[in-house]
């Protein structure tokens, strides 16, 4: 019998035997993997996140024979469109021109501190 | 008669916090407490057990019992009430898992994290359900938070459903469809194990997805994987999940983010085996009574195909399980759960 504790090891010990005859390939990343935000989001997601576009297929009923009441709620989407759609542009009119000030900012202070590396005086000192 | 009124943020058919709040609902009741449950939300789909969290009016005196596994602003009113409150943590799971799949949860659970403090700091007590649970709520301002574990009913296992079809090793995954889950490396962990070991095996996902767009991302990922024989059950009954516990014949869960993991317990009712990834929660639940894989999906296959042949491993899994289930005796933590109302009361 493989005792629990000794059976990482067997696992790895025949992974690694089968993977050197090519029944495994190399371990490679998840699905998942580049949808996970870990850490500061990058500036190409937070763009992608400022257009806010709502998607009518998320929206549904989960009540019993809730079809009825699902197309209802998608009808009322459609109905309500050019005030829907002004509020997502609005909406997504601030995010851009919020997004584009925070990077605007962020290349500042790179250019400040790149001056302040370099030991340059600082524009407008007058020295 | 000493009312104790439950509120939690969310409540549904599949969800382990709504089952804990049932769960104590019906040990107060034995216990002669009144009383109600309250949730923000409630699926349509549950038919009984919760009223709205704005019907709420406690009597002075009354205890609030607040579960916590993310923000609602109507659960941040019930700080501004005089009642004494009982804090149960079951956790809050990251926003990086979800920012990108569903961003109102997403936000949900950010403002929950750093609301945790200001509910850790008004509880009268604070309890966690496991020990990764209780940590968090000590850094967050409850020094003497305590570990009162998941309220695990083995009365409610006992009723079978249909079993899942087919033939070949049935290896159960039971847990939401959501990103924390790692459901992706499930599917390539058990495209290797079908592929080396055991071409028959079956996969069998039971849980809740996190919505409709995320049910299609998980069919795509089954597909890009080039498993075949794989079930995507969605939130399935108890009795069909029992049925299903008892089919099996192993339980896998690469999750990388949970508060206690239910299914582990379950697991350990059925005497099946258990491959895990040693995340967060898992290992103080499960002890040495799961095999503990790190990550690389032909390992995990291996272990898979470990806990499927070898008998001997796999009645000694089964009886380290049963001794694991002795913690979580539904009399010993019920004594628990009476103990903290009691002390909330004083």
């Amino acid at each position: 019998m493989t005792r629990p504790e000794e059976a990482l090891e067997y696992a790895r010990a025949e992974a690694a035997r089968k993977r050197a005859a090519g029944v495994y390939g190399e371990p490679g990343p998840g699905g998942l993997d580049e949808s996970i935000v870990s850490g500061r989001p990058s500036a190409e997601l937070l763009s992608r996140w400022a257009v806010v576009e709502g998607d009518p297929r998320l929206l549904y009923s989960t009540r019993r024979a809730g079809g009825p009441i699902t197309a209802i709620k998608r009808g009322l989407i459609r109905l309500l469109r050019q005030y829907l759609a002004d509020v997502e542009s609005r909406q997504t009119r601030f995010n851009i021109a919020l997004l584009a000030s925070v990077q605007d900012l962020e290349h500042r202070v790179e250019r400040l501190e790149e001056t302040s590396e370099r030991g340059d005086t600082a524009p407008g000192t007058g020295e | 008669m000493t009312a104790v009124h439950q509120a939690v943020a969310g409540a549904g058919p599949y969800d382990a916090v709504t089952g804990q709040a049932l769960a104590w609902r019906r040990l107060l009741s034995g216990a002669g407490y009144g009383g109600a449950d309250h949730a923000a939300a409630i699926d349509p789909r549950l038919r009984e057990g919760f009223s709205p969290l704005d019907d709420l009016e406690p009597e002075p005196g009354d205890l609030l019992v607040i579960r916590y596994s993310a923000w609602s602003p109507a659960l941040t009113t019930l700080l501004d009430r005089p009642n004494p409150v009982l804090l149960v943590y079951h956790n809050i799971t990251p926003a990086e898992y979800l920012w990108n799949h569903s961003a109102g949860l997403a936000v949900q659970c950010a403002v929950g994290r750093i609301q945790l403090p200001a509910f850790a700091r008004r509880a009268r007590v604070a309890v966690a359900d496991s020990d990764f649970n209780a940590a968090e709520l000590r850094a967050a301002g409850a020094p003497d938070a305590r570990v009162v574990p998941i309220l695990f009913d083995p009365g409610r296992r006992a009723q079978r459903g249909r079993p899942p079809e087919g033939d070949g090793p049935l290896v159960l995954v039971v847990g939401r469809l959501v990103p924390n889950k790692r459901h992706d490396r499930v599917l390539d962990a058990f495209a290797a194990y079908q592929r080396a070991c055991a071409p028959e095996a079956r996969l069998l996902l039971a849980g809740e997805p996190l919505d409709a767009a995320y049910r299609r991302l998980i069919d795509g990922l089954v597909t890009a994987s080039g498993a075949s024989n794989v079930t995507v059950a969605g939130g399935i009954a108890q009795p069909e999940l029992n049925a299903a516990y008892a089919e099996a014949d192993v339980l896998l869960t690469l999750s990388e983010h949970e508060g206690f993991c239910i299914p582990l317990l379950e697991a350990f009712h059925f005497g099946l085996p258990v491959v895990a990834a040693p995340n967060a929660a898992m290992p103080g639940v499960a002890g040495d009574a799961a095999l503990w894989t790190d990550g690389d999906p032909a390992v995990t296959a291996e272990l898979l195909d470990l806990a499927v042949r070898d008998a001997a491993l796999r009645a000694e899994l089964a009886r380290r399980g049963r001794v694991r289930l002795e913690h979580f005796r539904s009399e010993r933590t019920g004594a628990a759960v009476r103990a903290a109302v009691a002390d909330a009361l004083v």
